[in-house]
């Protein structure tokens, strides 16, 4: 049974953008600038060219943007979630996101929702890269599953393969510095201001290096994912903390 | 945290793993699931209506019934379901809100009901959503001022209480005409007087033919000075009465020689007496002619009689701004036009336009499309502008004119609602005091015939008394028992408000009469009845029949007594007419004399009764016996 996804989404996915669309709650509105940009110029950025594809039917029925996912036993096939569990994580999923997909922005409030001191979106960005296999944007209802089963019921090495996923922010299979940084301070952000003791420019900095020390073995200043896993294999905390969300649902 | 994202928390805790690699420290160990995520349906029926949702929803509140372990005491073994006896309607709305996390409320809904629903539910209302929250705190606020209104006319109740003083009494009749006969008789006086003496200075001015030397017309006034003087100082001697008494029986005398009233009060007579003071000073009689044109504000007295006139009063009063800003803005217009009339038409000859103060006269006649006609423009230009003039004076006036309007509406509107309630309300009281008197009357047969059957037959006999239905009859006896115990344990009995007030009555108009009489046997009698009102005496049935006849003569006596006793009765006409009633009254209620000479060792009591008449007999009675005992 193929996704019975809308046209938009199969146009937008030929694309090949990481950044969200929005497509879906947007379009109707870019839609309408598309077409008046169409009259006028030449549009040469990509994201309206392929609203421009968008044409009137697809309008209406992105007004009424539904996902639905495939069906519950190919799921409980793909993922390592039994039927019940998928049937709790559905309805709380559909309850946050009625039309079946979660855009960043979605994503990022209701990450939010859970770190109120701090500023999450930055993490949650990264989460929505990490969590979106198919770079089309938008996170739909397999996606979060399969992320899932992964993180709570996966192996050490999926999870740890994930996790290096999560860090490798442009999917290069190296994590360089600058990564890790960017990684290091949106979970430090997420911390917020008030915190004990306070918060100092260079502390992230300095996690970075603590964590390429460990890391990175030949000193190349990229962590490769080999590296990464073995390094991980033979850390106690980590391989102990791994184990930490199996129960979660 | 809305309830919704909390079923993303699993993900959330996930998503943890992320920073598991870069930890600097160990990870704390989970929480322990102390229930296993049983997440099954649970099915709640509400008065027939069956309910279902999930477990996990429920648990979100868990401060409220359903969210906590409260529901338990609400489970239903033989159906296996929770069983709530309340309205499903709302419970609908209830249950919204723990799927949704917004609490909605539903604009056709009572508010109390809605209240009472959420307070059983334990939800507080203030986590109401924005979209219904001004209306629920609206018809809240509404209902409130119902209530206080409600209950501050229940303490202006016109309940007569013996210890008002006359001040007091006085001031009332003057508030409040329909107390008594004798201030609605003051009302219509002072009303009629009024009229006469606004009626008197106005015909004083009408020419009444010629005068004596025939010289010219001269006034009404003036050929009948005299009965016109006398008919003046009448009303003022009345006014001056009125005010007077109004002035001392006032609760506050600085308050009420602030209010408006008072004012015109002193205003309407003043110009007479200035004048008896100054007749004699020629100079100074010019500016008493002048005083005399205050007598017309006579005619606003007659804002006590009308709330109409009240209402128009309190009605410009409150559109003071509206009426501030048609003014304001008049005067501009009025000072713009007659500048340019006044320079527009300064080059034509022989122009009325004299100067621009002059041509305000021309422009307030135009603005308000009078047009007298005295003052025209001549030249073109003039009356080019003076034709703006009239457009422009159309719509500054019919502007404000309508918020004025409509808030005069909106006040007669309150008004009407206030007289409606105010009437509904004495209806509404009437029920519920007939049903408080049809419970405790209910209780007083019982104890009288002292059998449950009979209760069964004599409650459904005071039905028609009572406008509450009767519960069921276990329910009743149950309740006549425990009142019963009550009474035992304080030694005191139930009397209904009938009895009471008309005690309450005897009370303070038997401590005078005690006193003349100057007997000792009757004074502790006169303080005790006070007590003894609340007593009753107990009235199983005794075999009393054999001791009827032995008592005959005190019947007989008591009779006597009762007919002495009569003279003593004050002015009061519903009392008058229990006296009255309360001779014949002998021969049936044997059965209450003999039980109230039975009693005597228990302190006095009055006696139960049925109904208005029988109340104050009984209480004389217990008088009487004690009288009789002593």
């Amino acid at each position: 049974m193929e996704k019975k996804l809308d046209k938009v989404d199969t146009s937008s996915s030929s694309s090949g953008r990481t950044k969200g669309n929005a497509c879906l709650q947007n379009s109707s509105r870019r839609g309408v600038t598309a077409r008046l940009k169409k009259l006028f110029l030449c549009s040469s950025t990509k994201a309206p060219s392929t609203t421009t594809q968008c044409n009137v039917e697809d309008e209406l029925e992105l007004s009424a943007a539904r996902h639905r996912p495939e069906a519950l036993e190919q799921l409980e096939a793909q993922t390592r979630f039994s039927r019940k569990e998928l049937q709790i994580l559905y309805r709380g999923f559909k309850n946050e996101c009625p039309s079946g997909v979660v855009n960043e922005d979605t994503f990022k409030e209701i990450y939010s929702q859970f770190f109120p001191q701090g500023d999450a979106s930055t993490y949650a960005h990264f989460l929505f890269d990490a969590f979106d296999t198919d770079h089309n944007g938008s996170v739909s209802f397999e996606d979060f599953v399969m992320g899932l089963s992964i993180l709570l019921r996966g192996t050490v090495q999926e999870k740890l393969n994930w996790a290096f996923n999560l860090y490798d922010i442009n999917k290069d299979g190296y994590i360089t510095k600058e990564e890790m940084l960017d990684i290091i301070k949106s979970i430090y952000d997420m911390m917020g201001k008030c915190t004990y003791p306070t918060l100092k420019e260079e502390t992230p900095r300095q996690h970075v290096e603590i964590f390429f020390q460990k890391m990175d073995k030949n000193r190349d200043g990229v962590v490769t994912i080999d590296e990464f896993i073995d390094c991980c294999q033979n850390d106690e905390n980590i391989m102990k903390s791994m184990q930490l969300f199996e129960n979660v649902i | 945290m809305a309830a919704g994202v909390a079923a993303w928390l699993p993900f959330a805790r996930a998503a943890a793993i992320g920073w598991m690699p870069v930890a600097s420290a160990p990870m704390p160990p989970p929480p322990r699931d102390k229930r296993r995520g049983q997440d099954g349906l649970i099915i709640l029926n509400v008065s027939g209506t069956r309910f279902q949702t999930w477990l996990n929803t429920l648990e979100r509140y868990p401060d409220t019934l359903l969210g906590s372990t409260e529901r338990d005491f609400f489970f239903h073994e033989e159906t296996n379901e929770y069983f709530f006896d309340r309205d499903p309607d709302i419970f609908r709305h209830i249950l919204n809100f723990y799927r949704t996390g917004k609490l909605h409320y539903p604009r056709h809904e009572c508010i109390s009901a809605y209240d009472e629903e959420l307070a059983f539910f334990g939800i507080i209302p203030e986590i109401i959503g924005d979209c219904c929250y001004e209306e629920y705190k609206d018809r809240r606020r509404e209902n409130a001022e119902r209530i206080q209104d409600d209950e501050e006319n229940d303490n202006n109740k016109d309940m007569v209480l013996p210890d008002m003083s006359f001040r007091e009494t006085m001031w009332r009749a003057f508030e409040n005409p329909h107390t008594s006969t004798m201030a609605l008789v003051f009302y219509y006086v002072t009303g009629f007087f009024i009229a006469v003496s606004v009626m008197a200075n106005v015909v004083e001015t009408v020419p009444c033919g010629s005068g004596p030397n025939r010289a010219k017309e001269v006034s009404c006034g003036e050929r009948y000075a005299l009965a016109f003087f006398c008919l003046d100082t009448a009303c003022v001697m009345i006014f001056t009465v009125e005010y007077l008494l109004r002035l001392i029986a006032a609760p506050s005398r600085y308050k009420f020689v602030k209010s408006v009233m008072s004012i015109i009060d002193v205003v309407a007579i003043m110009p007479y007496y200035i004048g008896l003071v100054m007749t004699d000073n020629e100079d100074v009689s010019g500016a008493f002619v002048t005083l005399r044109v205050f007598r017309v504000f006579r005619i606003f007295k007659f804002s006590r009689h009308s709330a109409g006139l009240r209402i128009l009063g309190y009605t410009l009063k409150s559109c003071a701004s509206e009426l501030g800003f048609l003014l304001f803005s008049l005067t501009m217009a009025i000072i713009i036009f007659a500048t340019v009339m006044f320079y527009a038409e300064k080059g034509s000859t022989a122009t009325k336009f004299t100067s621009i103060p002059a041509a305000f006269w021309y422009t307030i006649v135009t603005m308000t499309t009078l047009g007298y006609g005295d003052m025209v423009p001549k030249t073109i230009i003039g009356k080019v502008f003076g034709s703006i003039c009239s457009l422009s004076g159309v719509l500054v006036i019919a502007l404000p004119v309508p918020v004025i309007v409509s808030n005069f509406s909106r006040i007669y509107h309150q008004s009407q609602r206030a007289e409606k309630r105010r009437a509904q309300k004495k209806t509404r009281l009437a029920r519920i005091h007939a049903a408080k008197s049809g419970g405790a009357n209910a209780y007083l047969q019982y104890k009288r015939n002292g059998m449950l059957a009979e209760a069964e037959e004599e409650a459904s006999k005071q039905a028609g008394q009572a406008l509450v239905c009767k519960s069921n009859p276990t329910f009743e006896t149950q309740h006549h028992h425990l009142l019963h115990c009550l009474e035992k344990t304080t030694n005191h009995e139930f009397v209904d408000e009938q009895t009471y007030e008309t005690s309450c009555m005897e009370v303070s108009l038997a401590k005078p009469s005690m006193s003349r009489s100057s007997s000792m046997s009757s004074s502790p009698h006169g303080l005790s009845s006070c007590c003894t009102r609340r007593n009753k005496r107990k009235s199983f049935n005794v075999p009393n029949s054999n001791m009827v006849a032995g008592r005959r003569g005190s019947i007989q006596e008591l009779s006597t007594i009762q007919i002495r006793e009569r003279p003593m009765s004050n002015s009061r006409s519903s009392l008058n007419a229990k006296f009255e009633e309360t001779v014949p009254l002998n021969s049936e209620e044997q059965s209450y004399i003999t039980a109230a000479v039975i009693s005597m060792p228990t302190p006095p009591v009055t006696t139960p009764e049925g109904g208005d008449s029988s109340s104050s007999h009984n209480f004389l009675q217990s008088n009487i016996v004690r009288v009789s005992a002593l």
